[in-house]
């Protein structure tokens, strides 16, 4: 009696459910009484189902707009790609991405490396063509400092006047090879000491004991004999040169000791 | 000419049956050249189911599109020893717009009967765009559908009409035509038991 309740309630609530008619509650229930039920049971439920779908025949057939099964595929296809190809394309793009960086890091810090490398031997070699300038520029200079001097030597009528060193250097020694017609003379000194600060030595020309300044000069290198020009030095009559220390850019008179005295 | 429409039916049904699963096990196998098959073989038939029930078109194309995505999304859910993907799909579809149909909107509305003498119900399948041979056999299948449904009785094919087309719960079907609860339950059992019986030996 018990059994065929429940068959009659299993049947009510199959055509029900596969119809679409019961509550929320009875379907709740149905679904339960489902899960138990046995191969019979199972079987008129599929029957049921089948014949409810085989019933949507009777309702006619209508195109929906083309939008939708567009979307559809949309849907689809942007689904595919995030689970697989999306994914693993930005996973490798970010592979790419950090690998890229990273090659990018050492190419750029290779390249700076060169770079001050390079920047390094241009300071150098920029230093050493300014060195071999300069030493040019002074060899340059001594070349024609040497060809005046020589052009003072050349001239056919010149007087020569040789200084000695006196008390305060006596090892001093001094040559003034003087070129009355061109106003110009050589100055050769040797063994007198290189010049205190703020101090120059001054070449005197001595005539009637007047003495008339010839021009100040400084001694930095005592150890080989310097020789200097005297430009514009238009003086005439017989009389002796001497060279004082006097203060930096010479003085009117001679003030401090003399070093060298040599007549003509 | 009877042994040849229910033997063409019959390998119809198979062909369908076996095309379907495999649509199925590569829709859930995510091939969405599969899923755009299956909407092809079916857009229609459920677009129609969807219109009957739910009057508008605008949520019927909601739906049917809701049916889709679920379908692309819970296909390996289906399980082939509990009935064919045509049962599955249209159940889903059926569920769906019943649900639609119960939501608060739907409520609001009136609920609208239908006859089973409604021409726009019963208007046969019939589809210039379809293969006319599958025509053929789907409107032979509604057929054989509609004249089950003749042989029941009045009353319990009327309960059937309501709760499938209409959507309306038993509750609703007693309330509205004012028929006591167990005897729509009963009408309705009936009513199912019988067609079952009708149709049992071609839906095997």
């Amino acid at each position: 009696m018990a059994d065929n309740e429940n068959t009659l309630n299993f049947e009510e609530l199959c055509a029900a459910y596969v119809l679409g008619s019961l509550s929320a509650e009875e379907e709740t229930s149905f679904k339960n009484l489902l899960k138990q039920a046995d191969t019979e049971q199972k079987q008129l439920f599929q029957d049921m189902q089948a014949i409810a779908a085989e019933m949507a025949l009777l309702y006619p057939e209508i195109e929906p707009s083309a939008s939708i099964k567009q979307q559809l595929i949309e849907m689809a296809w942007t689904s595919v790609n995030s689970r697989n190809g999306a994914n693993i394309h930005y996973l490798s793009r970010f592979r790419y991405a950090v690998a890229a960086s990273v090659v990018f890091m050492i190419v750029s810090l290779g390249l700076l490396f060169q770079t001050q490398n390079l920047n390094q031997d241009l300071s150098n070699q920029v230093a050493l063509v300014n060195e071999k300038q300069s030493i040019i520029e002074t060899l340059e200079s001594e070349v024609e400092r040497k060809e005046e001097l020589l052009t003072i030597l050349e001239a056919r009528d010149v007087d020569l006047i040789l200084m000695d060193g006196l008390d305060v250097n006596p090892t001093g020694y001094g040559k003034v090879v003087w070129d009355k017609d061109n106003g110009q003379a050589l100055l050769q000194v040797a063994n007198i000491p290189q010049v205190p600060t703020a101090k120059e030595y001054q070449l005197w020309f001595v005539v009637n004991n007047q003495p008339i300044s010839a021009g100040v000069f400084a001694v930095n290198d005592p150890s080989r004999d310097n020789f200097f020009k005297i430009s514009e030095f238009q003086q005439g009559g017989t009389g002796a040169f001497a060279i004082t220390l006097e203060p930096e850019g010479g003085s009117p008179q001679p003030t401090g000791d003399m070093y060298l005295l040599g007549s003509m | 000419m009877l042994f040849f429409i229910l033997s063409a039916i019959g390998k119809f049904l198979t062909q369908n049956n076996s095309r379907d699963r495999d649509l199925m096990r590569r829709i859930a196998s995510k091939e969405p050249e599969a899923l755009s098959l299956l909407y092809d073989h079916y857009n229609r038939l459920l677009f129609g189911l969807l219109k009957s029930i739910l009057k508008k078109s605008e949520e019927a194309e909601d739906i049917l599109q809701e049916v889709f995505t679920t379908i692309w999304e819970k296909a390996d859910q289906f399980d082939t020893e509990r009935g064919t993907a045509y049962t599955w799909i249209v159940s889903l579809t059926r569920n769906k717009a019943i649900d639609r149909l119960r939501s608060k909107v739907y409520k609001e509305q009136k609920k609208q009967s239908t006859s089973l003498d409604d021409d726009d119900v019963f208007h046969p399948l019939y589809s210039e765009e379809n293969n006319p041979l599958e025509n053929t056999i789907l409107s032979d299948r509604a057929k054989r559908v509609y004249q089950a449904l003749e042989k029941l009785s009045e009353k319990q094919r009327a309960v059937i009409q309501v709760a499938y087309f209409d959507g309306l719960s038993q509750s609703e079907i007693s309330n509205e035509y004012d028929i006591p609860l167990g005897t729509v339950k009963t009408r309705m059992r009936d009513g199912m038991l019988k067609l079952r019986e009708l149709l049992s030996q071609e839906m095997a």
